[in-house]
Parts: structure tokens; C-alpha cells; sequence
């Protein structure tokens, strides 16, 4: 006898209301984490549920959302992108160190895109080909962006960003700004792909078991390629976004970029080769985390401490999944 | 001789679903007893009760002549119960030592582990059953076998005396089977009691002292298994005559078409040359490891062999190419399937839907960038056809039983519209019913124009299922008979009759 049979002989939930409760169970801890956020926020402060400060919340999440999107997408096929923050250098410096004035400025509006496509065939041909450690080599590809960046600069704070740029985020319909309609945009776009491409149907197999997935005849290295390099494309997008809202170039983007990218993508429901959270669960578990950052400094907490509660969540994103799996 | 385990009146429920009802079951010392049924009959249920994973709802279970009531796993092994998994709960990257002694360490005073004496009493144990394996390896460089061993010896440390196989053989070659019997009836010997569930035959019959039969969570009949024969016990499990466990052969082939020739495994090797026609099932026999594997998959393209050219009937009698050494994908094209034999690693997907497991089959060799059409009906229509037993397409694929999970990939293979099929162990894990369901579909496929290929441990399944068979030995084809005129002493005579002698496998058991 097998355990599969086993499974069978368990008895099936026949009551709608369990099901009902099993399904709320089975959700991501995102949204768990913005229920409650949304159930204290009144109590903190009267700004918080104010619709205008939403529509900064999401301003701000945008680029953050944008990266997490494309994390996902590696994830899916239990594969990771450490390169982000590299992007972001890259990007920032470069938009706003006066190199492309002279340019058109498509030229400005395409380099971060193509500096994250670039990145993520590197990435691609690394961990689908070479078949590479995805953690080691995403993470040099990224070192080697910043450390291109801190010797070009000399350790100099680059200029400012063309102003024209900053309509992207500064820019709104009816107080949404531009970067998070292009942010819903390519979540809707990614959604519909998994949904109705093929490529999602290979994505999932992929994610559920690669070795199956090959024995099958799926082609299991070009696929993670393609995902690496969607998500490198989508991280370009991304530093794009991120450009427009800083006013002046900085060459410390953030190391936390990647960490904040991991940690909604866990939280969002999407751990290595699962992908219960979709496409909105990485959605809303960006908007969760910006939203607690957001009353953190209401409450007065500086970096470090948003540091030590970023850390926090992930360690109970880990916990949470760990115990599930557990169970299973 | 006196009753080691006693239970009676066993009920059990899950929720509102009635899974055993009033099943009773006794195990006497020094002897092995078969527990049969088809999957779903309750058997893993009723021993997940005397190993202290379930509490019965109702009934009682007596151990040694006193009521016990096991509240987990860890109780009953205390109290001497210790059951083999088919899969296996040890930790890989521990030595066999720290598995077998793992939540139950020695300690010295301060209550640290002692390893030395872990490992030295390891070795006492292994000593009289498995001297060869040594106490200090990683149990992931082990084979299976041995692995199953080391399960084996796990059951030792506590001084079981009750021990429970569920399913031991289902991943293991003719030598380790024999020396697992060797084992078992030296378990017997010692006195102690061995509760044996598999789905084979031949097994029970060499092996088990009386046998249990049980059929839709009821107890049906326990008896000496010199009381029943092979049909008997089969219609007394599947609880009706099988008339037909094997299909009719068929009756006429018809032209070529598939051709496999200059297939080398290894360079100088020998190369292997054999063709398929029309309507015909053809089996590759022979001992464990002899090649059968790389052959099959040398042919899809799964794994790639030195030399190999393989051509396809491609619409009226002409013969063209299927490149299969740059993968797999270009034989799905050629109208090639191929169905591995380990079913959960290597061809399904688990955790997603019976539907995305079968619509596979439509989305192989496209374009990642195209449409993946929802043909919901035609996979139902498939699920349909097959009997797949699942009330919802959409319940993860892992939930099925062996047998169902098989006709998942057959589906998804009939989908993609091949010809050919390709099919390591066809019923591996399968039960008795279900086994002859994918005889009949596997003749089914074959009635209809298409060709299939097999291979199986199980020579008595190659004989009743295929046209003709090819005998593998040393990677090679050393024979070829049509299966009606086959037996598994002419299969194994030619496989030996080929080997110069010095193959320490030629050993028969």
C-alpha cells in the first residue's frame, strides 16, 4: 500500500463553512499582516486612514512592488534573484551622474531596462545553463554592478536626476500617481500571462518538481532562463520607477532593497517552487510592508528599528510556512 | 503458540467517512502474516492503529494479552511494535548509527549523547543481521536497499517484536529481495511476529505463513496460505472471479513502426537493434540492471546514449528519423511517450491539479509565448475513458491512489495524441484491480494503431501482457520470444544462458 492511498482514505470536507475556514487559513501572511495593520491604523494615528496618504504609500511601494514581481517570478521556479540592489545602483548612478545628457532622453528611460535585461541573461545563462549556484552568482552579479558603481564615482555623491523623469512618479490620475499605474499594469500583465501563456503552465510544473518537469519534455533549463530573464527585465523597470522618485542620484540605493524584496515575496505567499499567494499576494504584501514602515514612523522608530522588525517578519513568514509544511 | 497481538472489533472514522469497520486481526509469534487487499481495502489504516499513528474510534487492540491503547508512534515502539515505510523516515545526512538510535540516544552522566556507544552498539545489532553495512556510513551514499536495512535495524535498537513491512519490495532488485526474506524469516525464527503488505503474489506465497484479506475496510477471510492459490486469493481480494486479468493478445500486427538500431550504451559496447510494429506490445525482460532502463530511455531521449538511431513509421510506409540524442522533446514531436517508472519524482506533478497533470500532454513543444488553451472537456472526457477515480479534476494529483496516479499519465499522453508509448514498471504500486485496468488500457492504446513498449521486474506481467519479448542481459539483447510462448524460467535460462559466468548475478536465488 502507498501513503497516497492513505491520504484517500482521510475523509473529504464536506462542509462548505470548514472549507470556507481552511481557505482563510491557507492565505498568505500578507494579508494577515494588513488586516490587522488596517485594524490598529485608526487607533495610531488619524493620518493613516486618510485615502491621500494611501495613495503615498503606494507611490512610494511602487518601485519595491515592480522588483518584488520579478522576484516572484524566479521563485516560481525555485530559483532566486540577489542582483536588485546591483540594478538599482547601476541605474540611479548612471541616470543621474550626467552621463546621458547628451543623449536623447529615451536613452535615460531605456538604460535602466536594459541594464536589468542585460543583468538577468547573465543571471539566465549562470543558474539555467551553467546551472551555477542562483544565490552566488546573483548576489556576485549584483557586487559587481555596485562595485562598478563606487569606481566610477570615487565614492562621490553623483548629481541629480533629470527632473522631466520625475513625472513618472510625481504625475497622477486622479491621485494615482503614473508608477503605480505602471506597477498595476504589469502585475495585471504578469497575471494574465500565467494564467493564459504557456509559459505559466511551464512555470508551475517547473516550480512543483523540476525533475519531473524534464522527463516530461519540458524544457526545464530554458525555462528558468526565461524567468531570470523576465525578472531581470522587470527589475529594469523597477530601477526605472526608483529613479524617477529619488530628486537627487545617491550610490547607497539601499542594500535593503533585496531583503525587502525577499521578505514581501515570502510573505505574498510565494516561497521556493509554491506559488498559493499568485500574483496578488506579492502585491499586497508590498503594500503591507510599506504601510507598517509607514506607522513605525508615525510611532517615532527609526531605520534600525524598521530593521529589526523587517527582520522580524521574515523569521515569521519562515516560521509560518516551516509549520505548514510541517503539517502537510 | 501464543497470541502476540489481538485486535478486535476495530472501528475507525474520519470525520463522517467509515474507513474500518469491525476488523479483526491476530498475530501469533514466529510468524509471518500477509495483510492483502486492494488499496483503499484499510490495511495501511489498520496497521497506522497497531502502530500507534490512529486510535481506533471503537475496538480493541491487545498486545501480549493486555489491552493497550497507543496514543503515538513513539508508545508503540516502546511496547515493541516497529513498522518499515515503503518510504523511508530516515535522515540521509546522518550515519546509520545516529538513524538507528535517533530520539533514543544513550547519554553519559551529563546528558550529552554518547556517540561511541552509539556506534558500538550499533555494530552489536548489525552484527547478526546486516554485517555488512557498516555502522558509520552516511545513509545517503546507501543504495535503497540498504537503506531499508537500516529501517530494518531501527526496529532492533527498541527490541521490537513486532515488526510491520508495508510495501518493502516495491523499490528494490531480485538480490535485495532475497536478502530481505533471509532477514524476515530470521526475524521469524527469533520468535518475533512480521506483518507483511505487498502486492505481490509470488511474494506472499514464498514468504507468509497465514494471510488476511481485507476488502472495503472489512475484514473477509484469514486462513493458512497453503489454503489458497493464486485465483483464489485474487478474487477473494478483489471480491469477484477476474476473468481477464491480462487483455487478449492481438491478433494480427501490422508494418513496422518504430525502429531502434546501433543503440550503444557505452562505447565498444554491444549494439542493441530491435523494432516495434503496429498494434504490438513488446517487453524487456530480463535481471535487475542488465540495461532494460537505458535502453527505454535511450529511445525517448531522456538520457542519452552513446550511438543510437531510431526511425518512426511517418505516414504511409516511409521510415524517417527521430533525432532523440538532442532530448526528449523531439521524440513527443515524433509521437513518442514516455512514462517513467518512478511516477511521484519523475512524471507527476504532486501538488497541482489531476487537470494540469493531464493537459500537459497538449502543452509540450510549444512556444512559451502562446496560448494554453483550456480543453476541459476533452480532459474530462479523458478522465472519463480512463476511470480515473476522482470526483474533482481539480484535487492535487498526489491524492490518488498508484494506479489512478498511472492513468493520470497514460491521460496525458493519450491528450497529446502519440503513437508510441514507452513505460518503465507499469504497475509499480499498483493494486490488484487497478493492475488489470492498465493492462486492458495499455492494450487498449495498442488496438488502435499504436505500438507500446514495457519494461517490468515482474516477468509474469511481461508474459501476460506483451505480443513479444526482448531478453536484456549486460546491455545487450541476448534473446527474443513471443510471450505466448514464454516462462519465467525460459526468460531467466536465456538471460544467464547468455552471461559468461562470472557475472556474480547469474546467482539465482
Amino acid at each position: 500500500m502507498t501513503t497516497s492511498e492513505t491520504k484517500h482514505e482521510t475523509p473529504p470536507r464536506a462542509l462548505n463553512a470548514r472549507r470556507a475556514v481552511s481557505w482563510v487559513l491557507g492565505l498568505p501572511p500578507a494579508y494577515y499582516v494588513l488586516a490587522i495593520l488596517i485594524a490598529v491604523a485608526p487607533l495610531v494615528s488619524a493620518t493613516l486612514i486618510n485615502p491621500n496618504y494611501w495613495f503615498v504609500i503606494l507611490k512610494q511601494s511602487a518601485p519595491l512592488g515592480i522588483a518584488v514581481l520579478a522576484q516572484s517570478l524566479v521563485m516560481r521556479v525555485r530559483s532566486i534573484d540577489l542582483s536588485v540592489s546591483g540594478v538599482f545602483a547601476f541605474a540611479i548612478y548612471f541616470a543621474s551622474s550626467g552621463f546621458l545628457k547628451n543623449y536623447p532622453p529615451y536613452v535615460t528611460v531605456l538604460m535602466p531596462i536594459v541594464v536589468g535585461l542585460a543583468v538577468g541573461l547573465v543571471n539566465g545563462v549562470l543558474v539555467a545553463y551553467v546551472r551555477a549556484s542562483a544565490v552566488i552568482s546573483t548576489l556576485s552579479v549584483s557586487a559587481i554592478l555596485i562595485g562598478v558603481v563606487q569606481y566610477m564615482s570615487a565614492g562621490r555623491a553623483p548629481g541629480s536626476t533629470p527632473s522631466w523623469l520625475r513625472v513618472l512618479t510625481n504625475g497622477n490620475i486622479h491621485g494615482l500617481s503614473y508608477s503605480v499605474i505602471v506597477w498595476l499594469g504589469v502585475t495585471v500583465l504578469v497575471s494574465l500571462a500565467f494564467r493564459y501563456l504557456i509559459v505559466g503552465r511551464y512555470f508551475r510544473a517547473v516550480g512543483d518538481n523540476p525533475r519531473a518537469a524534464e522527463t516530461t519534455g519540458i524544457p526545464l533549463a530554458r525555462t528558468i532562463f526565461v524567468s531570470h530573464t523576465l525578472a531581470g527585465f522587470l527589475t529594469g523597470i523597477a530601477a526605472l520607477v526608483q529613479v524617477s522618485a529619488l530628486a537627487v542620484g545617491t550610490i547607497k540605493p539601499g542594500f535593503d532593497t533585496f531583503m525587502n524584496a525577499l521578505a514581501a515575496t515570502i510573505l505574498g505567499g510565494v516561497t521556493f517552487g509554491v506559488d498559493r499567494g499568485g500574483v496578488a499576494g506579492p502585491f499586497v504584501a508590498v503594500v503591507a510592508f510599506s504601510f507598517l514602515f509607514a506607522m513605525l514612523t508615525v510611532f517615532g522608530i527609526q531605520e534600525p528599528g524598521k530593521l529589526i522588525v523587517q527582520g522580524g517578519i521574515i523569521a515569521l513568514a519562515a516560521i509560518i510556512y516551516g509549520a505548514r509544511t510541517g503539517r502537510v | 503458540m501464543s497470541m502476540l497481538v489481538e485486535m478486535v472489533g476495530i472501528n475507525k472514522s474520519f470525520g463522517a467517512t467509515r474507513v474500518l469497520s469491525d476488523v479483526r486481526f491476530s498475530l501469533e509469534r514466529g510468524s509471518v502474516h500477509a495483510l492483502m487487499g486492494e488499496n483503499g481495502a484499510g490495511k495501511s489504516t489498520l496497521m497506522r492503529i497497531l502502530a500507534g499513528v490512529y486510535q481506533p474510534t471503537t475496538g480493541s487492540v491487545r498486545l501480549r494479552g493486555e489491552d493497550v491503547s497507543f496514543k503515538s508512534p513513539k508508545e508503540a515502539r516502546l511496547a515493541g511494535v516497529s513498522t518499515v515505510f515503503q518510504e523511508f523516515t530516515l535522515i540521509p545526512n546522518l550515519t546509520v548509527a545516529e538513524n538507528m538510535f535517533l530520539g533514543h540516544e544513550p547519554r553519559r552522566k551529563d546528558g550529552s549523547i554518547d556517540s561511541a556507544e552509539v556506534v558500538r552498539r550499533s555494530r552489536e545489532l548489525l552484527a547478526d543481521v546486516f554485517p555488512q553495512l557498516d555502522a558509520t556510513a552516511i545513509v545517503d551514499t546507501l543504495t535503497v536497499a540498504q537503506q531499508q536495512a537500516v529501517e530494518i535495524a531501527k526496529g532492533l535498537t527498541s527490541n521490537a517484536d513486532i515488526f510491520i513491512f508495508d510495501e518493502p519490495t516495491a523499490a528494490l532488485n531480485s538480490t535485495d529481495v532475497a536478502h530481505l526474506f533471509k532477514v524476515i524469516r530470521d526475524l521469524k525464527a527469533q520468535g518475533k511476529a512480521v506483518v507483511y503488505i505487498s502486492h505481490r503474489m509470488n511474494e506472499v506465497f514464498e514468504l507468509c505463513d497465514v494471510i488476511t484479506v481485507m476488502k472495503d475496510g472489512g475484514w473477509v477471510k484469514t486462513a493458512k496460505a497453503e489454503d489458497f492459490n493464486l485465483h483464489s486469493l485474487v478474487a477473494t481480494m478483489v471480491g469477484r472471479e477476474l476473468q481477464n486479468f491480462f487483455p487478449p493478445r492481438s491478433q494480427e500486427t501490422g508494418e513496422p513502426m518504430l525502429e531502434v538500431s546501433g543503440l550503444k550504451l557505452h562505447d565498444g559496447g554491444a549494439s542493441v537493434a530491435f523494432s516495434v510494429r503496429k498494434g504490438e506490445i513488446i517487453g524487456l525482460a530480463g535481471l535487475e540492471g542488465q540495461g532494460q532502463r537505458e535502453i527505454m530511455r535511450s529511445v525517448v531521449g531522456v538520457e542519452t546514449a552513446r550511438a543510437v538511431t531510431v526511425r518512426r513509421r511517418a505516414g504511409g510506409s516511409a521510415m524517417s528519423a527521430v533525432n532523440v540524442t538532442s532530448g526528449f522533446p523531439n521524440a513527443i514531436a515524433a509521437g513518442i511517450g514516455f512514462i517513467p517508472e518512478d511516477r511521484k519524482q519523475e512524471g507527476l506533478f504532486l501538488r497541482l491539479p489531476i487537470y494540469d497533470n493531464i493537459a500537459l500532454g497538449k502543452q509540450l513543444n510549444r512556444n512559451m509565448a502562446s496560448v494554453a488553451w483550456r480543453s476541459v472537456s476533452k480532459v474530462r472526457e479523458i478522465i472519463k475513458s480512463l476511470r480515473v477515480a476522482a470526483a474533482d479534476p481539480g484535487a492535487p494529483v498526489g491524492k490518488l491512489s498508484g494506479g489512478n496516479q498511472q492513468k493520470v499519465l497514460l491521460g496525458r499522453w493519450l491528450l497529446s495524441g502519440v503513437d508510441i508509448l514507452v513505460i518503465e514498471e507499469p504497475t509499480r504500486g499498483v493494486d490488484v484491480g487497478a493492475k488489470a485496468e492498465i493492462y486492458r488500457l495499455l492494450r487498449d492504446f495498442s488496438d488502435r494503431g499504436g505500438a507500446v513498449i514495457v519494461s517490468s521486474r515482474e516477468h509474469a506481467e511481461l508474459i501476460g501482457l506483451c505480443d513479444n519479448i526482448l531478453v536484456v542481459h549486460d546491455r545487450k539483447i541476448v534473446g527474443q520470444m513471443p510471450a505466448a510462448d514464454a516462462t519465467e524460467e525460459s526468460i531467466l535460462g536465456t538471460a544467464l544462458g547468455s552471461s559468461s559466468a562470472e557475472d556474480p548475478r547469474a546467482v539465482v536465488h
